[in-house]
């Protein structure tokens, strides 16, 4: 074997680490230890400079294995595996020490964090000594496409690969297409009608020939990988009678557009929903704006229409985040109220008015021009509803502190409107399993990174768009779903796939044929041949989870990258 | 001088080293004990590594994988689950005090509490002092 010769690399990322971790200290620690020919600091290492740099002194001191230590791997791995490869080195002969998110930024001890780091980086220098040079493997990207969810976003998606020659499978729970916006009347800001969107993109769905709509339809399973995957998909027959169908198609991309679902507003005592008729949710009230009959249970045109925004939203006890598009829906009930009841008091109870998109700040005003009156209150002071007395002109009381006059303000109404947020679905568990994606604390799904691969997701070939990532308007998950067909346009343009070169691999000379690894792999990605009385992985469906290689008694099966010998040497360098 | 313990942590890449990760670009400070191994799944996790942590000087090892029921790779941590208890049952009899070797779940999105348990365990094997397991084998091969 040549002789090492590993470069360490310790990045300042501007102060972020060097605030922090005394680098030079670490250069100078990892400058003796075996192998290492040279040990730099920069203060930017994901810079072109920083590339630039690591392909320099491959070609000047004959590197043959290189050390960064900077942020996750999560985050550059791929981009120092390709200035090596640059520069002629097997991009397998990198290792990174994260000594940024699991050190500098989670430490505040100089010196702890200091050696912390020099054990890491320790750890990584005698990690790449033992890493083997490993050929990427190249496949086949299938044109198809899955879509999950047919709403605004799914639909939008599926035209635009559809268009391109794809072939569209557009799955969807319901009995319809147009999910959460065919149930809205105009939208905010510029009032252009719902249905009118919709009836465009459904029509040329329906009519696409290369999109199959698969409705009253769930997928039942995704299995394979990147650019070849195999997904099963379970119809009911439309009249509920009968026995599911149930089809297998090959895909090379998933896109899961699942969406959203409404906070129940029951939930909220205060606001009476469910026990007084008048209160309705914002859904409930679209409902009656699409049939134009805006009226009470009663039969009556409401003189006092109240709007409560953020029901469910900007709480800690339900879900501490923004929805995002009610503050402008809100914005546009007055606006409609006014229109269908002229001579209508509404009055618009929010917490803060959230106007951040394009031409909302025109909208905000335009509906404080028509006469809306709005009272603001503190979160977690809920208003309280409550049915009016006989001697009232209205059918309710609402009962606001109201914190810009501080004063506690009584107003009548006879209809509420109850903004309620959106939350993950409950099914966003189940189909997360199914496509393999992870899903945050509120179990909206996680994208790859949230701003530089926002419809990506961790699991290659999958991605993610619209409300089901987290709560957002029509532009937006429109917008995602058009990157996310273009990110698969790209790689259906190149045709060819370069997949990761980890996967499992059995040393035929010791697997004693016992099967025990068969059982284990998830993937069935292990086969035996009766023949030779020896198992076999199959490369392309190895996930290279490595189950099989802790679990095999002869030590016949390698981690190709996470090797015994190679996290061996990483114990000894974080404990050294 | 207190005792720092050192504690090596193998983390697997999709839920709990992502969630360390979290920690960190959340700035939420935890203990600089925990020195951390990033393997694929928790499912990889050879019982001889943490052995060999052990008798490499460590003073704890943690172990962090999935939440059941979200395993990138489906079912990994429940082949680790099942290892564990095994693990452990070898650890008593080799006088391993229990708090020295630990598993946790942690998702992507619990930053908070990859930091609370990594707090929770420095305190906990800090208490325990050194692990002995190193200097006794050292000790035997002596006397051999």
């Amino acid at each position: 074997m040549e002789d090492l010769k590993i470069g360490v690399y310790i990045c300042n990322c501007g102060t972020n680490i060097a605030k922090v971790v005394d680098c030079d200290a670490v250069v100078e620690s990892a400058a003796s230890l075996p192998g290492v020919v040279v040990s730099r600091p920069y203060k930017y290492m994901c810079s072109n400079p920083g590339q630039e740099m690591i392909v320099q002194d491959i070609k000047e001191h004959g590197l043959n294995r290189v050390v960064v230590s900077a942020c996750s791997p999560r985050m550059h791995e791929p981009t120092f595996r390709k200035a090596l490869q640059n520069a002629g080195v097997n991009p397998y002969f990198l290792e990174m020490a994260n000594i940024r998110e699991q050190c500098s930024w989670v430490h505040e001890d100089g010196a702890q964090a200091t050696e912390k780091a020099t054990s890491l980086t320790r750890a990584a220098v005698l990690r790449v000594a033992q890493h083997e040079p490993l050929e990427r493997r190249s496949v086949d990207m299938c044109k198809n496409l899955l879509v999950i969810g047919a709403g605004i976003t799914g639909m939008t998606a599926a035209l635009d690969l559809a268009d391109a020659g794809s072939k569209v499978y557009l799955v969807d729970r319901a009995d319809r297409l147009g999910g959460n916006v065919a149930r809205v009347d105009l939208t905010a800001p510029y009032l252009d009608s719902a249905r009118d969107m919709m009836t465009e993109r459904m029509t040329r769905v329906v009519e696409h020939p290369n999109i199959e709509v698969l409705l009253n339809s769930e997928v039942e399973d995704v299995s394979g990988f990147v650019g070849n995957f195999q997904t099963t998909i379970i119809s009911k027959p439309a009249d509920g009678k009968g026995t599911p169908t149930k089809v297998t198609h090959d895909v090379g991309s998933v896109i899961v557009c699942t969406g959203y679902k409404e906070f129940d507003a029951s939930r909220i005592t205060h606001y009476g929903y469910g026990k007084l008729p008048n209160v309705v949710t914002s859904f409930e009230f679209e409902k009656m704006l699409r049939a134009g009959r805006v009226e009470t249970k009663e039969g009556k045109a409401p003189q006092y229409v109240a709007i409560v925004h953020c029901v469910g939203s900007r709480n800690m006890e339900f879900h501490p985040y923004c929805s995002r598009v009610c503050c402008m829906t809100a914005l546009k009930y007055a606006q409609e109220v006014k229109s269908a009841v002229p001579g209508a008091y509404v009055s618009d109870i929010y917490i803060d008015m959230h106007a951040f998109g394009k031409g909302h700040e025109d909208f905000y005003r335009r509906s404080s021009e028509v006469k809306t009156l709005f009272l603001m209150y503190a979160k977690n002071d809920y208003p309280v509803i409550r049915k009016a007395g006989p001697k009232d002109d209205c059918e309710m009381l609402i009962e606001v502190n109201e914190t810009l006059s501080h004063e506690t303000i009584e107003i009548p109404a006879d209809m509420v409107i109850l903004m309620v947020g959106m939350e993950a679905r409950e099914d966003s568990g189940e189909i997360a399993r199914l496509v393999n994606i992870s899903r945050d604390k509120d179990g909206w799904f996680i994208e790859s990174h949230p701003k530089l691969d926002p419809v990506a997701t961790t699991t290659d070939g999958i991605y993610i768009a619209g409300g089901c990532q987290f709560p957002k308007d029509i532009p937006d998950s429109v917008a995602q779903a058009r990157a996310a067909a273009a990110r698969i346009l790209g790689r259906i343009a190149k045709g060819k796939l370069d997949i990761d070169a980890v996967f499992a691999e059995v040393d035929e000379d010791h697997c004693s044929g016992c099967r025990m690894c068969n059982e284990l792999c998830p993937y069935t990605a292990i086969e035996y041949d009766a023949e030779k009385k020896r198992s076999h992985v199959i490369s392309a469906l190895c996930k290279a989870c490595g189950a099989c290689v802790a679990a095999c008694p002869s030590g016949a099966i390698a981690a190709r990258h996470f090797t015994d010998r190679q996290i061996y040497a990483q114990i000894e360098g974080v404990l050294a | 001088m207190t005792f720092e313990p050192k504690i090596v942590g193998f983390l697997c890449n999709w839920c709990s080293y992502t969630g360390a990760d979290l920690a960190g670009t959340s700035r939420i400070h935890y203990a600089p004990n925990v020195r951390v191994i990033r393997v694929m799944c928790s499912a990889r996790i050879d019982p001889t590594f943490v052995l060999k942590a052990l008798t490499d000087g460590a003073d704890g090892v943690l172990i962090c994988g999935c939440h059941p029921g979200d395993c990138h790779y489906s079912e990994g941590n429940y082949k680790m689950m099942r290892r564990y208890p095994l693990l452990k049952k070898l650890l008593a009899d080799y006088g391993i005090e229990d708090e020295r070797v630990r598993l946790e779940w942690v998702s992507a999105s619990e930053g908070q509490r990859f930091a609370d348990i990594v707090n929770d365990m420095t305190e906990r094997v800090r208490a325990l002092g050194p692990c002995s397991v190193k200097t006794d084998l050292a000790t035997d091969m002596a006397e051999r």
